[in-house]
């Protein structure tokens, strides 16, 4: 029905029109598949760059201690100490309220004087 | 005397003629569109109201330079920063400044879906060529299946200029429908499980990332299309504006101020090219018809890839396949349509921020497609 609305002719479709029409659109999805690799693998390599900055951190953290052993029991009993702290430790609140005072600057518009309906001066 | 009929030829009601009037009933429905429905407002509006200054009917070349194309007028001038390609990179610097690239970094494969949905582009191309169209005219006319204003008219001024109100008008009239056409196609290629996959939340993005993937994006796809350059330098600078933190004033002035700007005057010059005289051709009205063919066939080229995405994907990382509509770039409205249909699924499935991956990606596709184009045919 719509080839007696519009006056297609598929004829008119060359090998040169459908081949540019299937590169343009493999070289824009080549062209962000290569950005959604690019992104895919950056954050690989920082964790990566991370893990390694933070094993050098440890390994120098782990020389300066070289000379000092920690028997289990001592670790055992620091371990229960820190424990004993967090368990313990609450919220210490300052128990103090405070009301925050709002001041009102006098305003000629805001004055109870003034105000249109005034009951109490019809009632004297 | 003379001076009474001088001023009486030249009134709107001695050079009105009907196709005049349909135009300006057009204007009016562009306007109540975006009135009544909300539909695109901040551009139907000005569009609508350029119809109505476009044609208002005047008298051309009487030396008073008031026509578009009469050389000296101020809408000739406006009409030069579309036709420059000025407006479009402006446009591109704004939505830079205001979009958020974290969602497609944190899911880099999302980026694909942007790709598919540029399936409307070359199909449409095709479409174009069956209809008598030339090469040029048919590239410029795919360029709708985008959905994207700014490089619709990029594409359309430099391929071809005589078609660039019917391609510009369609883009815009079809983007600010995006909640009519999509949903009835979302339903008909995905099944209820499917629209009701839950996608696993995006990971946090650091600054590092954030402000690496506009230099990197901007180089690997100045490479690849250089003829884009104009478009996606701006958008990516923008992006860069605000990723950088150290550039705020910079960055609201792209997003804010100028972004306004230049959108109202995009709006209005693009309304004011719909002249009658021009414009009312049965050429415009296959563009409108091609336009709406590609507007379905790049919604469910993103749809359809993202359900072949989900053949090699593990099941706690499928795609819910209705984001790969949001591969248009009709940003944000075809995110938030859906959103809404992901919501009508499951009340409680929020997809919107997995959708503008696809959405941005689209945006970026668009850019690159144009370039692409015009790097093939120029």
């Amino acid at each position: 029905m719509i080839d007696k609305l519009l006056p297609i002719d598929f004829s008119a479709i060359g090998t040169n029109h459908l081949a540019l029409a299937v590169s343009c659109y493999v070289v824009v999805f080549l062209s962000l598949f290569l950005l959604s690799l690019v992104f895919g693998v950056l954050p690989k390599l920082r964790v990566r760059k991370l893990r390694k900055k933070m094993q050098t951190a440890g390994d120098e953290a782990n020389s300066a201690l070289a000379g000092t052993m920690v028997s289990g029991e001592v670790s055992a009993a620091i371990g229960l100490a820190l424990s004993m702290y967090f368990e313990e430790l609450h919220d210490q609140e300052s128990a103090i309220l405070t009301m925050r005072k709002v001041g009102k600057s006098y305003s000629p518009w805001n004055s109870k004087i003034y105000n249109v309906i005034n009951f109490n001066r019809f009632q004297r | 005397m003379d001076g009474i009929l001088r001023f009486l030829a030249h009134s709107g009601f001695a050079n009105a003629t009907p196709g005049h009037l349909l135009m300006i009933l057009v204007g009016l429905l562009f306007i109540y569109m975006a009135i009544r429905y909300e539909y695109e407002p901040l551009l139907l509006i000005p569009i609508g109201f350029g119809i109505l200054i476009g044609n208002t009917p005047l008298i051309e070349h009487a030396g008073i330079a008031l026509g578009l194309h009469e050389e000296g007028s101020i809408l000739h001038f406006l009409y030069l920063g579309l036709l420059n390609g000025i407006f479009p990179s402006l446009v591109f610097l704004g939505i830079g400044a205001m979009t958020d690239f974290s969602t497609l970094i944190a899911n880099p494969k999302l980026i694909l879906l942007g790709a598919a949905a540029q399936l409307g582009i070359f199909m449409t191309y095709i479409g174009a060529i069956t209809l008598g169209f030339n090469n040029l005219e048919s590239a410029a006319i795919g360029i709708i299946g985008a959905a994207n204003g700014p490089s619709a008219i990029f594409l359309a001024s430099k391929l071809a200029p005589h078609l660039m109100a019917s391609i510009v008008i369609a883009v815009y009239f079809y983007m600010a429908l995006i909640p009519v056409i999509q949903p009835p196609i979302m339903r008909l290629l995905t099944t209820k499980e499917e629209r009701m996959i839950k996608m696993t939340p995006p990971r946090a993005v650091s600054k590092y990332e954030k402000v690496l993937f506009p230099i990197v994006a901007l180089l690997i796809t100045g490479f690849i299309a250089p003829a884009s350059l104009s478009l996606l330098g701006m958008l990516f600078l923008g992006n860069l504006l605000k990723e950088s933190m150290v550039t705020k004033r910079l960055a609201d002035t792209a997003k804010n101020g100028l972004h306004d700007i230049v959108t109202i005057l995009l709006g209005v010059t693009v309304g004011a090219t719909t002249q009658a005289t021009t414009f009312l051709t049965a050429q415009s009205l296959y563009i409108f018809v091609l336009g709406a063919v590609a507007f379905m066939l790049s919604t469910a080229g993103g749809i359809l890839f993202a359900k072949f995405m989900n053949i090699f994907l593990a099941k706690e990382n499928k795609i819910n396949p209705l984001i790969g509509a949001a591969g248009v770039s009709a940003m944000p409205e075809s995110a938030n349509v859906v959103q809404r249909e992901g919501l009508k699924a499951d009340p409680n499935n929020h997809l919107i921020m997995h959708a503008m991956a696809p959405n941005v990606s689209g945006m970026i596709g668009a850019a690159i497609a144009a370039g692409i184009i015009i790097g093939f045919l120029r």
